[in-house]
């Protein structure tokens, strides 16, 4: 790899616990390692970059085994938040509920109660800025992405791809399933944090009508409309 | 401040970039080639951070309503201060009224002109660097006046300096990819000894490349990527991801370019061809 990073891998297979070392893990190292310039987190695994290069690579790697043998993952110290995300499930905001509801063989109503009744796990952001890899989605909702990506797929827009659910942040090409949108920001630079979620918060969404989430979006700060402290 | 009486071909506002977002799905961004960024900025005896324009191809045609100093480097764009040849890595000394012109490069991709005290455009998440989504604009564009410190010193001590690197070098120093031992020794004979073109596809985000890797590996658990790394996608086409890129990824990633590479390779584009050359692993 490039001399200014080092990978760490968990085993590939994403568990609660994986996501829990992760998290702990990327805190220690931002806490204790000099010269960490950022960490980037996948789901099995941490990528760590320096500002320079690494000269003692033996060294850093054994810093590294010694700070995550004496991880505590049950150290109270990373407070979790858990979010509720209104979501319109109607209308032009749900542009593949029908042919979802008719390929699952489930009905409109069906989808959105086992959408919205999940509480997720946020994995990490990635992909956009505020992009939430969101665990947990119900396997009778698991359906393949299209096989053409949609050229625009609107900002907010709730959507299902694979195994996956996840709200598009900004207005973005994509190939997933849109089954609602929500009228709250994923990401906007103006706030102290451009994202409210992080990674190891929990999220779930409930179902609004189009009056509703006309009035939501007109809040200055809908922050009300979302957090619900565990 | 500069009006900006035409639009090129691509001209965006860089520096370097935004390091430290990265857990918000934020691209790091800055000057595609950080090389000639720097040098740019060096000329002028300038704050190393500060921002400059980066010209893909062509680059606009500037009105200067206030004097100051400026310094172009990097792909070679014939320029012309009042239809006046002017110089490039080399200070250049601009009036209130000049225009500035330029055609298109002759020689590598992006040219960067840098201006005392640099440009003073919005700064977001810690840079100046243009990016759709996160700055208001994701270029510049002919509405926007161009804004810099006219307050800034005059450069003292700085030099002419010839350019450096050669643009028309194929090689590309690359480190093995996280996958790299996913690939059986007929494809990674392939990286070592075939040449890739670049295809028409390549902008800040990343470069495809024409020719494609036989072996079928697959897509991995999403995982970090950084600028220079080369993604191997399931049809078997490789992407070499750019500052634009974004930071995760699900495509197993092969090779990993070196500094120098992505700076170099930032000033080619479609049908220009490159080689990798492996550099031997550390440990």
């Amino acid at each position: 790899m490039h001399p200014r990073v080092i990978l760490l891998e968990w085993e590939q297979d994403p568990s609660p616990e994986t996501l829990k070392e992760l998290i702990h893990f990327k805190a220690n190292i931002l806490k204790y390692s000099m010269g960490v310039s950022q960490i980037t987190q996948g789901y099995c695994s941490l990528l760590v970059q320096w500002k320079e290069d690494i000269i003692n690579y033996s060294d850093t790697k054994k810093d590294l085994i010694a700070l995550y043998s004496n991880l505590n993952i049950n150290s109270t110290s990373a407070k979790t938040k858990h979010w509720t995300l209104p979501v319109c499930y109607e209308g032009e905001f749900a542009l593949d509920l029908e042919h979802l509801s008719s390929e699952l063989k489930l009905s409109k109503d069906t989808i959105i109660e086992l959408h919205s009744k999940t509480i997720y796990t946020v994995c990490f952001i990635g992909f956009l800025p505020g992009f939430l890899y969101l665990d947990g989605l119900d396997s009778k909702l698991f359906f393949p992405r299209k096989k053409n990506p949609r050229l625009v797929i609107p900002k907010g827009a709730v959507a299902i791809g694979g195994k996956q659910t996840g709200i598009y942040p900004n207005e973005s090409p994509g190939g997933w399933h849109i089954i609602g949108n929500t009228p709250i920001s994923l990401f906007n630079t103006k706030n102290e944090t451009p994202c409210f979620a992080t990674s190891g918060d929990t999220l779930s969404f409930y179902a609004v009508d189009e009056a509703e989430y006309q009035k939501i979006r007109c809040i200055k700060n809908p922050k009300a409309y979302l957090t619900k402290v565990k | 401040m500069i009006e900006i009486l035409k639009l090129g071909w691509h001209t965006t506002i860089q520096d370097l970039g935004r390091l430290g977002s990265q857990s918000f799905g934020v691209p790091i961004s800055g000057a595609m080639d950080l090389n000639a960024f720097q040098w740019a900025n060096k000329l002028l005896n300038n704050n190393s951070s500060a921002a400059c324009l980066e010209m893909t191809s062509k680059g606009p045609e500037l009105k200067f309503h206030e004097p100051s100093f400026i310094a172009l480097t990097g792909a070679i764009m014939p320029a012309f201060l009042n239809s006046k040849t002017v110089k490039m890595y080399k200070p250049i000394e601009v009036k209130k009224g000049d225009v500035l012109k330029f055609s298109s490069v002759t020689l590598g991709c992006r040219t960067y002109l840098a201006i005392l005290g640099g440009f003073q455009s919005e700064k977001v998440l810690g840079s100046r660097s243009q990016y759709k989504g996160v700055t208001q604009e994701d270029r510049i564009v002919k509405e926007n006046l161009l804004l810099f410190n006219r307050n800034a010193f005059t450069p003292k001590g700085a030099g002419v300096k010839t350019i450096t690197t050669d643009y028309k070098d194929v090689n590309l120093k690359v480190y093995q990819g996280p996958e790299y031992h996913l690939l059986n020794s007929h494809s990674q004979n392939e990286f070592k000894t075939k040449q890739f073109t670049i295809s028409p596809s390549n902008n800040r985000m990343g470069y495809r490349l024409n020719e494609k890797i036989l072996q079928q590996l697959p897509e991995i658990w999403t995982a970090p990527t950084l600028p220079g790394t080369v993604q191997l996608t399931p049809d078997g086409t490789l992407i070499i991801l750019m500052r634009d890129a974004q930071v995760t990824g699900g495509y197993p990633r092969i090779l990993q370019l070196s500094d120098n590479a992505l700076n170099l390779l930032a000033q080619k584009s479609t049908k220009d061809v490159v080689k990798f050359d492996l550099i031997t692993p550390q440990e």
